[in-house]
């Protein structure tokens, strides 16, 4: 049953332009790569570092995750075909399972397979593709899952989450340490700073506070969208 | 509300039980104060677009909750009642679909959900039922309209519902599809099973000959048999043109009879006569005319059809 919904929400989601649009940025964070790879900075390490925080972490994985994410249920619920989903006797948690499981499967490997091939031709070492590999597939589980829940939440979920990524994450969560553990970005900051033992800035949580705050952001939000969906109206 | 129930008896199992529900949207209110009951057998939901017909049919599926009032089918409240929804059978409003699938793999997957036994050829059967063919493969998205509706129809008996709400399901159907579907809901309604079916076109109402369940402007503006609104087509206000040779004649004739409101002559052969009883005014037609030494062409009223109710109804 929840293995239906996982198909069904896996081909409603990928469509031919939000892959092509996505990939076509993942390209442009390869080249990026490529050219930090062969330019004669100093310190690989921390330039390649910094610019899978600055591309990657900050851009492609919450934006990627976003347009995927939001669509899971959000689009259902907007067009009207909810319904269908809605008024059978599946547990409302199976859906909402079903919409984050699908939006990791087609965002995963758009977001990290072009990162890790980026982090790779920085020069930066294996220490940074490992750290690449494992915050930005944070980030695409725990961005999932909050996106999965605001498209069922609010009408534009594309704009709303935008707005969070760009003007929260990006801007007022980088004011301060305080404002930033309001952020994903910087539990998967830290993972990338930890793992590639490279220092960036507000990349100060614990190593085990930035696994678990995502999870269990992760796992908040998809209550909540668990419990939006039972109560809400369905058109 | 005018009151048909005297004609036929009320259900003996009330399926179906609403007890003075209001809905309202913010400051909007859609449905208000409506009390019903429905058994088994086609119940036809008529009333003008903006009604609150398809409110209340979202109220009946467990879509939506009541702002006031109970509503319970099948002795549950379907709004917080998930086995709930493998009883009932809903075709919504809303043209959207999947539009990525096929009709095949659209009502297999509603099978799938509703967990019937074998899925596939649940959504055969349902897509046979309504004129489909299972092995088309082409996506819903470039499926007519009328295609659409039948696809919408087979998810929502795929799984032999106890209950089956519809609304509008004749909407972009071709003549032939719609007595094809009238049909299949009479079928399904004489199976015992409880089929509420919601229209603004009275001609459709009319075929289905079923209770009848008038909404209008958010209230139960009537409700009853529908032989208990044929009834009512003769006790309400009518209007009938009259043909014959000698109209003046007759006019006057007409004038002097019970129940006659008003006449008026109809170009050089005709009168337009307003009775507030027109069984006795088709009894009497013949004396008066012969009374009145004019012979007698043609009888026909100008308003004798579902549509002249409605407005007479939702009016009062």
């Amino acid at each position: 049953m929840t293995a239906s919904l996982y198909r069904l929400m896996l081909r409603s989601q990928l469509t031919r332009a939000r892959v092509a649009g996505l990939l076509a940025l993942g390209a442009v964070g390869i080249v990026t790569g490529l050219a930090i790879g062969s330019s004669e900075v100093v310190n690989h390490q921390l330039a390649g570092t910094r610019f899978i925080d600055t591309f990657g972490l900050a851009l492609l994985a919450p934006v990627a995750t976003l347009i995927f994410a939001s669509a899971a249920l959000g689009d259902p619920n907007e067009d009207g075909t909810l319904v269908y989903i809605w008024l059978r006797p599946v547990p409302r948690w199976r859906v909402v399972l079903a919409a984050i499981a699908s939006s990791i499967t087609v965002t995963l490997p758009i977001v990290v397979g072009p990162l890790l091939v980026a982090a790779a031709v920085t020069g930066a070492g294996a220490d940074l593709v490992r750290a690449t590999a494992v915050s930005a597939s944070v980030a695409v589980v725990a961005y999932s899952a909050v996106f999965v829940a605001l498209g069922l939440r609010v009408k534009r979920a594309l704009m709303w989450g935008l707005l969070y990524v760009l003007i929260w994450e990006g801007f007022v969560a980088q004011a301060n340490s305080s404002a930033a553990r309001l952020a994903i970005r910087s539990y998967t900051r830290s993972l990338l700073s930890d793992i590639a033992d490279v220092y960036l800035r507000l990349a100060d949580v614990s190593f085990r506070a930035a696994w678990l705050v995502p999870l269990i952001a992760a796992i908040v939000a998809g209550g909540y969208a668990t419990v939006r969906l039972t109560r809400q109206d369905v058109a | 509300m005018t009151d048909l129930a005297a004609a036929p008896p009320p259900p003996h199992q009330a399926v179906v039980a609403v007890e003075q529900v209001s809905k309202w949207f913010g400051d909007v209110v859609a449905v208000s104060e409506v009390s019903f009951s429905i058994g088994p057998g086609v119940t036809a939901l008529l009333g003008p677009n903006g009604a609150g017909k398809s409110t209340v049919l979202r109220m009946l599926a467990g879509l939506t909750s009541p702002s006031q009032g109970s509503v319970r089918v099948l002795g549950r409240d379907p709004h917080r009642d998930l086995e709930f929804t493998s009883k009932v059978g809903l075709v919504p409003q809303q043209d959207a679909l999947f539009e990525m699938l096929t009709a095949f793999e659209f009502v297999k997957l509603a099978a799938t959900l509703l967990r019937v036994g074998d899925p596939a050829e649940a959504a055969e059967v349902a897509l046979n039922e309504v004129g489909l063919e299972p092995d088309d493969r082409r996506r819903v998205a470039s499926f007519s309209k009328g295609m659409r509706q039948r696809v919408r129809i087979a998810q929502a008996i795929v799984h032999q519902p106890q209950i089956l709400l519809l609304d509008e399901p004749l909407t972009g159907l071709d003549p032939r599809q719609r007595l094809h579907l009238i049909d299949l809901f009479q079928k399904l309604g004489a199976e015992g099973r409880t089929v509420v079916v919601s229209s603004h076109v009275l001609d459709e109402v009319e075929r289905f000959g079923s209770r009848v369940l008038v909404l209008a402007q958010g209230r139960l503006a009537a409700e009853g048999d529908f032989h208990a609104i044929r009834e009512l087509m003769d006790d309400r206000p009518h209007r009938i043109r009259v043909r014959a040779d000698r109209p003046r004649a007759l006019a006057s004739g007409l004038l002097a009879g019970d129940g006659v409101v008003a006449v008026r002559l109809d170009g050089a052969d005709a009168v337009i006569v307003d009775t507030v009883d027109a069984a006795r005014f088709r009894r009497a037609i013949a004396r008066t005319a012969n009374d009145a030494g004019a012979r007698l062409y043609e009888v026909m009223p100008l308003d004798d059809d579902l549509e002249s109710v409605f407005r007479y109804l939702v009016g009062s």
